[in-house]
């Protein structure tokens, strides 16, 4: 079976055309895009992403600002790639779950990824996403029990995120046990694709993610490579091996 | 009042568990085992013995003659400051601690902000030889740079958290963090009634001692009901700690949260009075933010007050009307904690003198009642800021 793998950037991070270019470029390999609307307690996320959430919100972008972004990016890629919007609940509780929800739409994103809404806490947001056709994506955790996976993975829509270990973004990947088995437990459980985030960053750890789960998700290293130089060539760089790889 | 949190961890519309997956099932074990905790009488007995014995409990209810006498107005205050460590922190810190045990869980961490519950912390991870490690912003090591002294003497690793504005919440964002990580052996020793359900619940628990201490004290000692019941607010755990014992009476409560500098956005901390609800640091509450919807800057001079968002419970008071919130500045607190030192005696920690400072500035409004107000700790913390900002 085919991968089904994403990338996740911070939207307007470094800037607004160097963030356009690598999200068009990593469509070229990746499935999906996440894109981080930046929130000002990035709780879930390590150091790395949180210093270029933090600079997007110092140099002024708007919410508005990022959304002109998504529609430039929607327009170039392929109809069979995903847009996602990751981002922290509050961004959504303030504008009106609803109208959230509208907005998400308007700018074609196919979901959102909120570490702060866990399972739950989710249906005052997924009775009203569900209704607009959005994908609300749940977790599956180190922690997660067998009945838990089974709920998620009957309600799933789009895919399913599976967090490699226990800890934040940027943190090294460490497949145990407890997360192979709760991924192998979904998977029998969803019509959806079962992917591995958190701590994957280069060809070695993809491969480890593929033995285990359906697809895999690169973030900080994708930053850290943005952070590399001023002209993306590292980036792109990188996703062409992705491409030779896999 | 009695039966909040529901089974889903609210307070009327606000509380729940906003949390990374990861935390749901440490959160539910940790509210099972709160449970059988509650009713489990050794436990209560083990309690009860450190807090008189360890901590100094009952504190007094003190009658404040000279300021009384001033203002024509009868003050009482419930002498929080002379707890062992010198603020209510403690309350919870022994309550936790024992739970922590319970759980069988050998490491703790905390946020601080004024650094008095990291204080705390520490003392009890040392009376239970716990390995202890504390955020604090690194804006407030500096400025509260005694207790981080304390903390370090008593065996406690002090980190310096440089994210964000470097004070309270990013302090308690790097414990949430730490705690992800690390939640098998870890337990998050959280110091006030805020963050994801059950700890807004355990906290104003293990601080009701506060309330119902003084409820008696002033049947007992005093023959009376007071009229008012008045307490400083930051997350609100000496607060709510205080209001619950009277939570079934007539007793009028207020919440005085920091006015700051000005009532400018950025210059004060006045969640209830100011802000609307919102999701920070795993609760539904009021917080202030932006119109972009990020995590307003805030300001107070007393680094224990100075946080954006506020206990769940306080926001459904709040909307309930069962408690009125109203505001304190900078100067009009550091004002009261000169004349309540020279008046009494008695320094006030700055968090605390905002409540004295309330009363002092709306005399009118008190003249010939009976007012008790939470005296949450003492103010040698402080010294640095007083001397620095205040004219003596
Ligand atoms: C003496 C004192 N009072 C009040 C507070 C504010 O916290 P809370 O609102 O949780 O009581 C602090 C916090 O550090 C404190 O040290």
């Amino acid at each position: 079976m085919k991968s089904y793998n994403g990338a996740y950037l911070v939207a307007d991070y470094p800037d607004r055309e160097r963030f356009i270019s690598a999200a068009l470029k990593s469509l070229e390999f990746f499935d999906f895009l996440e894109i981080g609307i930046p929130f000002s307690d990035p709780v879930s996320d390590g150091t790395v992403i949180a210093k270029a959430a933090y600079d997007v919100i110092e140099s002024g972008v708007k919410f508005n600002d990022i959304m002109k972004s998504i529609d430039e990016i929607k327009s170039k890629i392929p109809a069979d790639r995903k847009l996602y919007v990751m981002t922290y609940a509050n961004h959504i509780y303030h504008r009106g779950i609803q109208n959230f929800g509208k907005i998400m739409n308007d700018h074609g994103i196919s979901g959102m990824i909120i570490p702060d809404i866990p399972f739950i806490e989710s249906r005052r947001f997924t009775d009203i996403f569900e209704q607009q056709g959005l994908e609300f994506i749940y977790f599956i955790t180190p922690e997660s029990k067998p009945e838990q996976i089974k709920q998620i993975a009957q309600s799933a829509k789009g895919f399913i995120y599976s967090v490699s270990m226990r800890g934040i973004t940027g943190s090294s990947m460490n497949l145990k046990a407890d997360i192979k088995t709760a991924v192998a437990d979904a998977k029998t459980q969803t019509k959806v694709p079962v992917v591995l985030g958190f701590g994957i960053r280069d060809v070695e750890s993809c491969k480890n993610a593929l033995e285990t789960a359906d697809g895999f998700i690169i973030g900080t290293r994708m930053i850290e490579l943005l952070n590399e130089d001023a002209d993306n060539s590292s980036f792109n760089k990188f996703v062409e091996e992705l491409k030779a790889k896999f | 009042m009695e039966n909040y949190p529901d089974i889903k961890g609210y307070f009327g519309e606000y509380g729940g568990r906003f949390v990374a997956e990861t935390l749901i099932n440490v959160l539910a074990e940790l509210e099972d085992t709160y449970a059988a905790f509650r009713k489990d009488e050794a436990m209560k007995a083990e309690l009860d013995y450190l807090y008189k014995f360890y901590a100094g409990r009952p504190t007094p209810v003190y009658y404040a003659k000279n300021m009384s006498q001033k203002y024509d107005i009868e003050i009482y205050l419930k002498r929080e400051d002379l707890l062992h460590t010198g603020a209510h922190k403690l309350n919870n810190c022994l309550g936790q601690i024992l739970l922590t045990k319970y759980m069988g869980k050998k490491r703790i961490i905390a946020e601080t902000g004024a650094g008095q519950h990291g204080v705390a912390t520490a003392t009890v991870a040392a009376l239970m030889d716990m390995d202890c490690t504390v955020y604090m912003g690194s804006v407030d090591v500096e400025r509260q740079a005694p207790n981080v002294n304390r903390m370090k003497l008593l065996g406690t690793k002090v980190v310096p958290v440089e994210a964000g504005s470097r004070t309270l919440k990013d302090a308690v964002n790097a414990a949430m963090q730490d705690w992800v990580a690390n939640c098998v052996d870890t337990h998050y020793l959280i110091g006030s009634v805020v963050g994801p359900h059950p700890f807004p619940l355990i906290v104003r628990d293990f601080q009701r001692i506060i309330g119902d201490e003084a409820r008696s004290q002033m049947k007992d000692d005093y023959g009376i009901m007071p009229d008012f019941g008045i307490a400083c607010v930051g997350g609100g755990s000496n607060a709510a700690g205080f209001f619950t014992g009277f939570a079934d009476s007539d007793v009028k409560l207020i919440g005085i949260e920091a006015g700051g500098r000005s009532d400018k956005p950025g210059d004060h901390c006045m969640t209830l009075s100011n802000g609307r609800p919102g999701i920070f640091q795993g609760m539904l509450s009021y917080l202030l933010d932006t119109e972009e919807a990020q995590v307003a800057e805030v300001h107070s001079v007393s680094a224990g007050l100075d946080y954006p968002s506020v206990g769940p419970e306080h926001s459904n008071w709040k909307d309930s009307g069962r408690v009125e919130y109203n505001f304190c500045t900078d100067k009009q607190a550091l004002d009261a904690c000169l004349e309540l030192s020279r008046s009494e005696g008695i320094i006030p920690a700055l968090e605390s003198s905002h409540a004295i400072g309330y009363l002092i500035n709306n005399r009118e409004k008190f003249k010939k009642k009976k007012v008790l107000i939470n005296l949450s700790g003492r103010g040698d913390k402080d010294l640095g800021i007083i001397f620095k900002e205040a004219v003596i």
